[in-house]
């Protein structure tokens, strides 16, 4: 009931039944055990009534808004988008990107020689992705990245390269939002 | 003031903010940027103020409307053409053209045409990269060529929109001072090779330093960044380097980001192997080596050999500890010698040969330790640094390490010397201490930390200290300003030396400190 307030009285004196305390633990396993059948019968007649997803078997469906860890975008020729700028890395508030850069080809053009993301520290912000010039580095869907592994938490430039095919979405939802084309 | 200042440079060094490309205080005036345009009262027009000598009396309004708007205008027409490239020009972040644009400019285009296209990459010498479109024609680099390093190399070639700054046929821009020019260029242009596409400059922490290369010391800024030196750049002191700097000694930085740097300590073992231990435990087993052998052959048997790149303060603990605390005259401090020119780079390879002199450090030349080694009667020897090999020779030091019975090492690289030690210490930097160089004239100059060592190696000082320490001498961790105190108080020369004082430019002793005739 919002609003109600429950005062709670820790100086009074405890009933004997709430101080034997084994018939508060009898009334929390009740409570456990009637949601648990309750569910598992709606569950096999196929009528639910919790609302209940059996992840990593059932998934929700997420907004196209939905920012999952960042990725970089590979282009059709299989290379980089990223020129290795360092605004990202300058953006990240949780430093959690390194870049170094490198020449590629005539020397003109450059690539990120290496570029690290240690996932275990990004907070899924998407600042790295507004203050990307080259709509490079963007967030995706992803989020079942957890690792066991400090070195597993660390993200190098293979691994986070994503065709911009598999992107659609939030390719078409930051054009939407920031676009850096003229006009 | 005096007579023929500008406008400029009056309000410069009173701490006005004129915007500007073209001036740059030790060269000649252009006037080709337009950028400083200033109102000068009674004048008919705004006067470019990097050109029009100051005079008593003067009225210069920096801030008018008039001004504003011709600094927007200026800034427009420098724009016209310049790429927007700025996410992979290494210049942005330290680049005049960003700065002005963002504090004096309009904040968008006003053209629909196409930028003008030009070469992006032109090899104009080995060491210097140049980006034609990027270039604003300030012409610094020229007269750098012209006045400074006298090789006139660089020109502007066609006139109007069409010109455009080129090398000679044949001719590349390689003299010792080349990258100079693109220090002074406030665009991305002119770059250097070396640091081309290396690191964007906002990430490097720019600590205050001398150049080690030769004795000159010239003043530096140490780009640090993830316990690396990325690059050295100039820092401005018209005693000893004016804005300039070798380009030698610019470059010179790569044995410190060296993979191959000796982290921690290790002892040889018996199966000729090499086996880590403690710093303490190395500096205990020197210690205890020393002992032994002193009170076996006397203390004339221990010789020490060390680097004059080793601060003052260094040099100060090595001589109480060599000198005092063991006992022995044997302490050399070879100074290897190289080429100078009438410039900047001096002879004297090595950044504190005058400190070890003022202090008297030397007990003994190079060539009466290698004779004693090699006729058998040194039984430990300590090198610091690897300078006896260039100085001596590898031949001649081989021959003298063969006939000693220890050798501990310790320096920052393996050499011929770490392939004879019995026990190998890894040291510093210049990058990752603190103390005081004295160059070739006497000038005191102040170097701080600017990355941590490999591996948690101690400084060279921390280890003499620790080592006067093990022989019953006070036990005190090495603190750089303390040392200095120290010698100010026990060098007459050193007596106006403290650590306040060398701070940012520098002490002058000795001959530095008469005035010139």
């Amino acid at each position: 009931m919002p609003g109600s307030v429950i005062t709670v009285r820790r100086d009074q004196a405890e009933t004997l039944l709430a101080r034997i305390y084994l018939w508060e633990i009898v009334k929390g396993c009740v409570i456990t055990a009637r949601h648990f059948w309750r569910n598992l019968i709606g569950y096999m007649i196929g009528r639910r009534r919790t609302f209940v997803v059996n992840w990593p078997e059932e998934k929700v469906g997420y907004s196209p808004a939905f920012r999952g860890m960042p990725v970089l975008v590979q282009m059709e020729n299989g290379a980089e988008r990223c020129v290795a700028c360092g605004l990202c890395e300058k953006a990240c508030p949780t430093d959690c990107i390194t870049i170094f850069p490198e020449e590629v080809g005539d020397g003109i053009q450059r690539r990120p020689k290496v570029f690290d993301i240690a996932i275990d520290r990004c907070m899924f912000c998407g600042l790295c992705e507004e203050a990307c010039p080259e709509e490079a580095i963007v967030m995706s869907r992803r989020v079942e990245v957890a690792s066991i592994t400090k070195e597993g938490c660390l993200w190098h430039k293979e691994d986070l390269l994503t065709p911009a095919s598999e992107l659609p979405i939030r390719l078409g939802h930051i054009r939407n939002g920031y676009d850096r084309s003229p006009n | 003031m005096p007579k023929g200042t500008t406008v400029l440079s009056a309000a410069l060094d009173a701490g006005i903010h004129v915007p500007h490309y073209c001036f740059h205080p030790k060269l000649s005036i252009d006037g080709s940027c337009r950028m400083c345009l200033v109102h000068v009262e009674k004048a008919p027009k705004l006067q470019i103020s990097c050109n029009t000598a100051a005079t008593d009396g003067m009225v210069v309004k920096t801030d008018t409307p008039a001004v504003l708007e011709a600094r927007k205008g200026v800034m427009e027409l420098l724009l016209v053409n310049h790429p927007l490239d700025c996410p992979i020009c290494d210049q942005a972040g330290e680049c005049k053209l960003q700065e002005f644009a963002f504090q004096h400019g309009r904040g968008y285009g006003r053209t629909e045409d196409v930028r003008r296209k030009a070469p992006k990459r032109t090899e104009i010498g080995p060491r210097v990269v140049f980006d034609q479109e990027r270039c604003i024609l300030c012409r610094r680099c020229v007269r750098f060529t012209a006045e400074i390093s006298g090789t006139r190399e660089l020109a502007v070639l066609n006139m109007g929109d069409r010109s455009f700054i080129s090398t000679y046929p044949g001719q590349p821009l390689d003299n010792p001072y080349s990258i100079n020019t693109a220090d002074i260029c406030p665009v991305g242009a002119l770059l250097s090779t070396e640091f081309h596409h290396k690191l964007r400059v906002w990430f490097l922490n720019e600590t205050p330093g001398v150049c080690t290369s030769c004795s000159r010391g010239c003043n530096v800024n140490v780009g640090g960044y993830k316990d690396r030196v990325w690059r050295l750049t100039p820092r401005r002191n018209d005693a000893v380097n004016d804005t300039w700097m070798c380009d030698h000694g610019r470059l010179n930085i790569d044995y410190v980001n060296d993979e191959r740097r000796a982290r921690g300590a290790a002892l040889r073992t018996a199966t000729d192997g090499f086996e880590e231990l403690p710093f303490a435990l190395a500096i205990r087993r020197l210690a205890d080596w020393v002992a032994e052998v002193k009170a076996q052959h006397g203390p004339q048997s221990v010789a020490v050999v060390a680097s004059p790149q080793l601060t003052n303060e260094e040099a100060f603990l090595l001589r109480r500890l060599v000198r005092d605390v063991w006992g022995t005259s044997m302490l050399a401090v070879p100074v290897p010698m190289g080429e100078g020119d009438d410039f900047l780079v001096r002879p004297e390879k090595a950044a504190n040969g005058r400190g070890f002199a003022d202090l008297d450090v030397p007990g003994a030349s190079l060539d009466q330790v290698l004779d004693e080694c090699t006729a058998g009667r040194v039984k430990l020897l300590y090198v610091i640094g690897s300078e006896m090999l260039s100085v001596a020779g590898e031949a001649r030091v081989r021959r003298a390490l063969s006939g000693v019975e220890r050798v501990v090492n310790h320096d920052i690289l393996p050499t011929t010397i770490s392939d004879h030690a019995s026990l190998v210490i890894g040291g510093c930097t210049w990058a990752e201490k603190s103390g005081t160089y004295t160059n070739f004239e006497g000038r005191v100059q102040a170097i701080r930390a600017a990355i941590s060592p490999p591996g948690g190696n101690l400084t060279e000082g921390e280890v003499f200290a620790r080592l006067i320490a093990s022989h019953g001498g006070a036990s005190e961790h090495f603190d750089a300003d303390r040392v200095l105190r120290a010698i100010a108080a026990s060098v007459p020369a050193y007596g106006s030396v403290t650590p306040e004082a060398v701070q940012p430019g520098g002490v002058a002793t000795g001959d530095a400190a008469q005035p010139a005739a």
